[in-house]
């Protein structure tokens, strides 16, 4: 056998093995483990655990602020991820191909700018944005006392959140377009192509694995966005409280650590379900 | 069918380049035509501004009595074949040849009826289920030509159509391409920087530099007589002995050796005398009108070998059969053939009638 040999090659590979181990392999088990058993942050759960064994599930799962919850997060990511980063992404990626080089410059840097900064700095200047009393919006759309994150809580954190990844899937985009050959799409032109039909025919079965790819990452960082939370809290009444708002309301508001534990392994769950639905997308691209 | 007319066409970029400078050509009805040149010459540029791809500056253009300077690329009835031959990789054979025919609303069954016939013709036959990455390259060039012929276009642009191919198969493709546009009898102009391939292929080559036309013609003429220095150095396998010589009565002095001098030259003393070293005879005895030397390389192209004499006025290459073959080191006397020597002006560098 060429290389290391199986010794030396395994003791390179511990050091990683055991940080996985760790940070993630040993954290994934106890949640588990603290999802069977009520605990508590505090009281009389938080010194001696109750094994309650699927309770935490079944409590969930009756829940209807949990069902309440699923449906705003798939609103959510529907909305704002699937349809929006999305759809504006590639909307951005195609115009800027052919605005002039300060223009493309000038929009690329603004949208960056919007993906790097700070999760906390970028709430902040959206609560100067959006504020009830001399909020920025108000002002330019003078209505004075519109009361935006309680009245809209889903399209306040849809349009956030919007505005807040569109970065990505603009790049990605970018580049999927920069790997259609021009010559593709000036053979179509020359037949009496129009661009609608053009992208039909030549852009999208292209870059379809693009596309593929780009909702599946921005459908699981949505999915599990916490940032709304720091916007509007989860309120008011759960009317944005989306999964990780509520785990983290149960688990560290509510104290009920054990429960909290049961509905994030279900969130992990619905990942994976995610995950395979797209992966089996793709792989159908290559029969 | 149709003419193709070019008037001071036109394209400036925006950062001030000039790729086609004013360019007048008119192209006939059925015509093999080449546009020839080496790297940045502008004669891309002119293939696409002919296609609409490009948009001119200025000037007009129209194919086939209709002015189509302004039209959209679509709108031109022109179909080009790309160098990387764009097919489409996600389509069938069969669909990337019905594709024009698509776009204009054929039935199905009609499109694929159209483009079988016309891959048949092409040899294309056995491979209309494939995808473009199952084909060589050969292949994929024909795929590409059958979807310009079933768009039944008013003419076809080729852009570096034989570029992709491999030495071999670049030959017989020549051969082919040739015979198809023949039979089509289709206007076909097309882009090339190898002039063998204009040389073999073109019923008529435009050689372009620096956005202008140097010469048109056929290719026994740019071949036999270039119309000034740039187009003779870049016409021929070999290149041209281009030797600088002064005029006395009635001779031309160079540095080799003296030859007669055709009348006519007027006052002139210095011109460049241009010879293809195809139309020098070597001898290896002296004999007069003849430029000497001693023979140093010798190159092998076959069934003739290029030898170069070193003369006193630098090199002179003369094509010698395989049988005539003389040895390095030894002396011998170049004899340009009977009205093959070509005079140039010195400054203009363009040909001198004689």
């Amino acid at each position: 056998m060429a290389g290391l040999g199986t010794g030396r090659a395994v003791l390179f590979v511990v050091p990683a093995l055991a940080l996985i181990a760790a940070f993630l392999v040993f954290p994934a088990l106890w949640t588990l483990y603290l999802g069977v058993l009520k605990y508590d942050l505090a009281g009389s759960n938080a010194a001696a655990p109750q094994f309650v064994g699927l309770g935490n599930y079944t409590d969930a799962l009756t829940d209807p602020r949990f069902a309440n919850s699923v449906l705003l997060t798939l609103a959510f990511v529907g909305l704002s991820a699937v349809l929006g980063q999305n759809g504006l992404g590639f909307l951005l990626a195609a115009t800027l191909r052919r605005a002039v080089g300060w223009v493309r410059m000038l929009v690329n840097g603004l949208v960056l700018l919007s993906w790097i900064l700070p999760g906390t700095v970028v709430v902040f200047l959206w609560q100067a944005l959006l504020d009830r009393n001399g909020g920025t919006l108000n002002a330019l759309l003078d209505t004075p006392g519109a009361a935006w994150t309680l009245d809209h809580p889903l399209a306040t954190i849809v349009v956030f959140n919007i505005w807040r990844g569109t970065a990505f899937s603009m790049l990605l985009y970018s580049a999927a377009l920069d790997a259609v050959p021009t010559s593709h799409l000036e053979t179509a032109r020359l037949y009496g192509s129009g661009p609608l039909r053009t992208f039909r025919d030549v852009v999208l079965p292209r870059i379809r694995g693009h596309i593929l790819t780009n909702t599946l990452l921005i459908t699981l960082w949505t999915f599990n966005d916490f940032t709304p939370y720091m916007l509007t809290g989860g309120g008011p009444e759960h009317r944005s409280e989306t999964l990780p708002v509520y785990v983290y309301r149960m688990s560290i508001e509510g104290g009920q650590l054990g429960f909290g534990s049961a509905i994030s392994l279900i969130m992990l769950v619905i990942n994976l379900v995610i995950a395979l639905f797209y992966l089996r997308l793709l792989r159908r691209r290559g029969g | 069918m149709a003419t193709i007319e070019l008037a001071a066409l036109e394209k400036t970029y925006p950062g001030g380049v000039r790729a086609v400078d004013g360019l007048s050509l008119t192209i006939g009805d059925g015509e093999f035509f080449a546009l020839l040149g080496p790297s940045g010459c502008g004669k891309t540029t002119l293939l696409r501004t002919i296609a609409g791809l490009e948009e001119a500056t200025g000037g007009s253009l129209s194919i086939g009595e209709r002015e189509v300077t302004r039209l959209a690329p679509g709108q031109r009835d022109v179909a080009m074949v790309f160098q990387d031959y764009a097919l489409f990789p996600h389509m069938t054979v069969l669909d990337n040849i019905a594709y024009p025919l698509r776009i204009k609303r054929v039935a199905r069954a009609a499109r694929h009826e159209k483009a079988r016939q016309t891959g048949d013709g092409l040899e294309l036959a056995e491979l209309m289920a494939r995808r473009p990455a199952e084909l060589s390259g050969g292949q994929q060039q024909r795929v590409a030509l059958a979807r310009a012929v079933v768009a039944h276009p008013s003419a076809f642009l080729f852009d570096e159509p034989l570029s992709n191919l491999d030495a071999r198969l670049r030959l017989s493709a020549r051969t082919f391409l040739k015979r198809l546009q023949r039979e089509l009898g289709v206007t076909t102009i097309f882009v090339t920087h190898d002039q063998a391939e204009a040389l073999a292929m073109a019923d008529r080559i435009a050689v372009m530099e620096a956005g202008r036309i140097r010469q048109v013609g056929t290719p026994r003429e740019v071949f036999g007589r270039p119309a000034n220095t740039f187009v003779a150095n870049f016409i021929g396998s070999t290149p041209m002995n281009l030797l600088p010589a002064t005029v006395t009565d009635h001779r031309l002095l160079l540095a080799a050796g003296s030859l007669p001098a055709p009348s006519g030259l007027g006052a002139r003393r210095e011109v460049t005398v241009g010879i293809r070293p195809e139309y020098l005879d070597f001898s290896a005895t002296a004999v007069p009108d003849a430029l000497s030397g001693t023979v140093g390389i010798v190159e092998h192209l076959g069934t003739s070998s290029l030898v170069t004499l070193e003369t006193d006025g630098g090199p002179i290459g003369v094509v010698v059969p395989e049988e005539a073959e003389p040895a390095a080191g030894s002396t011998g006397w170049a004899v340009p053939r009977p009205g093959r020597v070509l005079l140039y002006d010195n400054e203009t560098g363009d040909l001198l009638p004689t």
